[in-house]
């Protein structure tokens, strides 16, 4: 427009010439390759960086899921009650990372042997070996329950109700006493208030033979320390020698709970007394020691007719970090096991043991048992019969492994590779949304074909019975169908085909109505071609890409399906589910969430990936997309 | 129409299971059985009748006198189930799980849980999934549309179970934050509040990532078109043409779906209520079917269906209501 001077252009003949003449003007051949549908669509795809992504992350989880259970080595179908929670181990140990160790908090500490207790099930040493970190607390927890690891406290012995308001009383063993023997009695009583709702009561201590009573403490509020002689008290009683029990009596009272609070009852005697060992044992000297003897025959257990507890026991607790890899597999050098255990290792052959021998008759018959030596054993006191062993041999040699493992994963509650049972039940899942897809595909294929094609009567008829099918949730079908044909794996394909196939048969129609008007498919008419040819040559080929990439989406529709049953109680038997393996895991989320938020990242991954891959091949195949990038 | 097929389907289906015997001594056996017989489900006789197969229950004998109840043949049973239900709005009795009580009763003293879960949990995701959407809308092809869309996506992939789990143990076990299971009703009200939190957060995750992308997808498509150019060629500011203009036809097919999801997700919860305890209808279909209380099933699974189908009913008229392009009925 700037431009406003004209530049005068003169033409002259010879500017001119002509390229054809005397040249014969045919059709050439393209110079551009030809292209299918299916390959533009491939282009297409592979310009989109996030379908490809997703697609390559999909194929290393299928593989994996191919592979991993074929080849991994590690158990997902014995057993192995030693080998349950293992902690998920990647690098080596001491890497502080993914290494196999796992950090507890506020676990009771056992004072003595200085470790955490863990429930009895490791030897001390094994637990000292295997510690990377503990943190002790400075202070001691006062709780109000008998632990096996705590110390101290006063014993409550109080009335119950529901004993209809009977006096309470707190009876030790039948002890022998005489005049000679300076025998003495020495209580110390706390007069703490306010233990559970409660108060402090009247009561007498008075030793009790028979039907015979002889007073030590008569019943009074009276909680200062009681120091009586009672070979003094016999004497003036009038007896040379009693064999008596000791015996607090509480007296009951309508409103609230009466108790005491015992903090010690030590017996004493002159050094030559005969049953020294005797009246030390009946002795209450650690409030908690006493409340957790349980064994009624031994020396030391008092009964009570009302409840005896314990109040402000001393327990400590301590965070610590464990190498579970450590504890389990190396070689612990002692730990104790049950009768039970031993016996189950006999039944099956692995060992022979004769308790009335001792540790000596051990014998080792097989490679699976997982001791070598018995080093001691301990036996009930009146039954005499074989309560625990003491042996040697536990390494990851006796559990059947050359090297210590390693569980990517962890190890859940049966001492199964958690990494394995996830892939190997995607596998199964995979299976299950492949062969869904593949019937749902062809069939819906052939009924929304016919459907849209013919269209008119045939159609509403057909779409009806669609609306009827697809009407059911899934949830109902899927509860029907193994409700009524068992739960087993072809029963899953079948109740998702149900009506899996209603979708891609609607997708179908809809694409036969787009294009059975097209003018290329009426050309094809007049030329007399079969309704078969026409719906298999010309419309379909074109409406495929729709229909592909939902059939595709259905595999993780299937996946999701298993997954989502196991965790309404519905989940696949007989095979390895990772539906089931999560809804087990469930409850262990608190404690062990390694075994659930592992497989669940491999869930979402292949969930994210598939959806990614879907929309890439949905816009590959969207001819209206064709271009536009 | 369909739902009287489905159901009646579901019902004749439900049937063919094999009985169960009612739990309970024999004074609730025999009210269960004499109920199933004045419903018209079971024959009575005095004496055996070897025709009719196998008796179902037989009362202690009283002076070598017994009741013997039989099983009705399935299609009177049928028959008689729809008279029931027609005339007295009787849907059977709970066998097992509570039993010789109506299964209507079970069913309405849980369904309130579930509805009060899912109005919440529709009240929060729709005007943050909008929101979310129109905002990744209108910054088209951004870093925040980007994040938006991949976060998006992400959540959207991932399985309700898979989120109920991290929720449960970000916020329960390490933070400690909100309880663990669902409270019961005995709790205080600010713990029945905490309770609701993660079922409504689990439950509004996927319909606000649902929400977002369906109001992404559709905003875009309208601010390409002509006419929202021609909008802004006759001098209409951006947020005047969006808001007059993109937004109303934009909303257009979003409003249908909302009403739908209100009704629909009241099935969607099945999971969530299993795995947080929540005595919804959901995990009453779990126990129904663990105590194998097959009549109490059906009635479950009667409500999930009809809800579906009601779903897509007003899915469909409420298509007509907002766009008038759409008329019910309309010719060619």
């Amino acid at each position: 427009m700037a431009d406003t001077k004209q530049r005068e252009i003169v033409f002259r003949d010879d500017d001119f010439v002509l390229i054809q003449k005397d040249k014969r003007v045919t059709d050439k051949k393209l110079d551009t390759k030809p292209t299918t549908f299916f390959k533009d669509a491939l282009r297409r795809f592979c310009k989109n960086k996030a379908s490809v992504a997703g697609s390559i992350i999909l194929g290393i989880l299928i593989l994996l899921t191919v592979f991993v259970p074929m080849l991994s080595p590690c158990n997902i179908t014995m057993v192995s009650t030693p080998e349950a929670f293992l902690a998920p181990k990647l690098f080596e140990a001491g890497t502080g990372f993914w290494d196999g160790t796992r950090k507890m908090e506020h676990i009771v500490y056992d004072v003595d042997n200085e470790v955490p207790a863990l429930s009895g099930r490791y030897s001390v040493a094994a637990i000292k070996a295997a510690l990377v970190k503990i943190k002790v607390d400075e202070q001691p927890t006062k709780i109000d329950t008998a632990n096996p690891y705590g110390q101290g406290g006063v014993v409550v012995v109080a009335t119950d109700v529901a004993l209809d308001n009977k006096n309470s009383l707190m009876l030790s063993r039948a002890v022998d006493f005489n005049v000679a023997g300076e025998y003495k009695l020495d209580v110390i009583f706390s007069d703490e208030n306010g233990v559970s709702s409660s108060e402090l009561g009247e009561y007498a201590v008075y030793l009790k033979s028979g039907d015979e009573t002889v007073m030590l403490r008569d019943f009074s509020r009276d909680y200062s320390p009681l120091s009586v002689s009672i070979s003094d008290v016999l004497k003036q009683a009038g007896y040379d020698s009693l064999r008596a029990q000791i015996v607090f009596e509480v007296k009951s009272a309508s409103s609230n709970f009466q108790y005491i609070l015992v903090e010690s009852a030590v017996i004493s005697a002159k050094d030559t007394v005969k049953n020294a060992e005797e009246i030390a044992a009946v002795s209450i000297t650690d409030a908690t020691d006493f409340i957790n003897t349980g064994d009624v025959n031994s020396l030391s257990y008092w009964s009570c007719t009302g409840r005896k507890g314990i109040h402000d026991s001393l327990i400590y607790y301590c965070d610590y970090t464990i190498d579970t890899y450590a504890l389990v597999y190396d070689d612990a050098d002692l730990v104790t096991y049950s009768a039970t255990e031993l016996n189950n290792w006999i039944e099956a052959g692995y060992c022979t043991y004769d308790y009335t021998v001792g540790p000596e008759s051990f014998v080792k018959l097989t490679d699976d048992c997982p001791i070598d030596v018995v080093e001691s054993q301990t036996v009930m006191g009146i039954t005499k019969k074989l309560s625990s062993i003491t042996a040697r041999g536990f390494g990851y040699k006796k559990l059947g492994y050359d090297k210590m493992p390693k569980f990517l994963f962890g190890t859940d509650a049966s001492g199964f590779d958690t990494f394995k049972r996830a892939f190997a039940g995607l596998r199964t899942s995979l299976f299950l949304g492949v062969c869904t897809a593949a019937f749902c595909f062809s069939f819906g294929l052939v009924w929304g074909a016919v459907s849209g094609y013919f269209g008119g009567n045939v159609d509403i008829w057909m779409e009806r019975f669609c609306e009827i099918l697809g009407g059911v949730p899934w949830i109902v079908v899927m509860t029907l169908c193994i409700l009524h044909l068992g739960n087993n794996f072809f029963t899953f394909v079948l109740a998702l085909c149900l009506t899996g196939w209603i979708g891609t048969a609607h997708r179908t129609r809809s694409q036969f109505y787009r294009f059975k008007g097209r003018e290329y498919v009426l050309a094809s008419r007049t030329l007399g071609s079969t309704d078969i040819r026409l719906i298999f040559k010309h419309i379909l080929p074109n409406s495929m890409g729709t229909i592909i990439t939902s059939s595709v989406l259905m595999i993780p529709s299937g996946i999701f399906s298993e997954a989502s049953l196991a965790y309404l109680n519905l989940g696949l038997q007989g095979k390895q589910s990772f539906g089931v393996m999560m809804s087990n895991n469930q409850p262990y989320l608190g404690i062990y969430p390694n075994l659930v938020i592992f497989p669940a990242v491999v869930m979402a991954l292949m969930m994210i990936s598939f959806n990614l891959f879907g929309n890439g091949l949905r816009d590959a195949f969207n001819p209206a997309l064709k271009g536009s990038e | 129409m369909t739902a009287f097929i489905i159901l009646s389907l579901t019902y004749i289906l439900v049937k063919l299971l094999p009985f169960e015997r009612p739990i309970g001594g024999d004074t609730q056996q025999i009210s269960y059985f004499d109920k199933q017989y004045n419903l018209g489900y079971v024959y009575r006789f005095d004496h055996e009748v070897p025709e009719y197969g196998e008796y179902l229950y037989k009362t202690p004998s009283n002076n070598g006198r017994a009741n013997y109840y039989y099983q009705v043949p399935i299609i009177k049973q049928y028959a008689n189930w729809l008279k029931n239900i027609v005339t007295k709005w009787d849907w059977g009795y709970s066998k097992t799980f509570q039993p010789n009580v109506s299964a209507s009763v079970i069913i309405g003293s849980r369904i309130g849980y579930s509805i009060r879960l899912n109005i919440l949990s529709v009240i929060f995701s729709v005007p943050i999934g909008i929101l979310l959407g129109i905002w990744a809308a209108l910054k088209k092809n951004t870093m925040t549309d980007h994040t938006i869309s991949t976060l998006v996506m992400i959540f959207i992939s991932i399985p309700s179970f898979v989120l109920i789990s991290f929720v449960l143990r970000i916020f329960c076990y390490n933070l400690g934050w909100l309880p663990s299971t669902w409270p019961t009703d005995s709790a205080t009200t600010a713990m029945k509040i905490q309770g609701y939190i993660i079922p409504v957060f689990c439950l509004s995750f996927g319909s606000i990532c649902g929400y977002c992308r369906f109001v992404r997808a559709e905003l875009c498509e309208v601010m390409e078109s002509d006419y929202l150019l021609l909008a802004r060629t006759k001098g209409l500011t951006r947020s005047q043409a969006i808001m007059r203009h993109a937004m109303k036809n934009a909303m257009v097919p979003i409003f249908p779906s909302i009403l739908a999801e209100f009704i629909g997700i009241l099935g969607g919860a099945m999971i969530l209520e299993q795995l947080y305890g929540i005595p919804g209808i959901g995990k009453l279909f779990i126990l129904a079917l663990n105590y194998k209380d097959y009549d109490l099933l059906f009635v479950d699974m009667a409500i999930f269906t009809t809800l579906g189908l009601l779903a897509g009913i007003l899915l469909d008229l409420s298509y007509g209501f907002i766009d008038p392009r759409i008329r019910m009925g309309a010719k060619k």
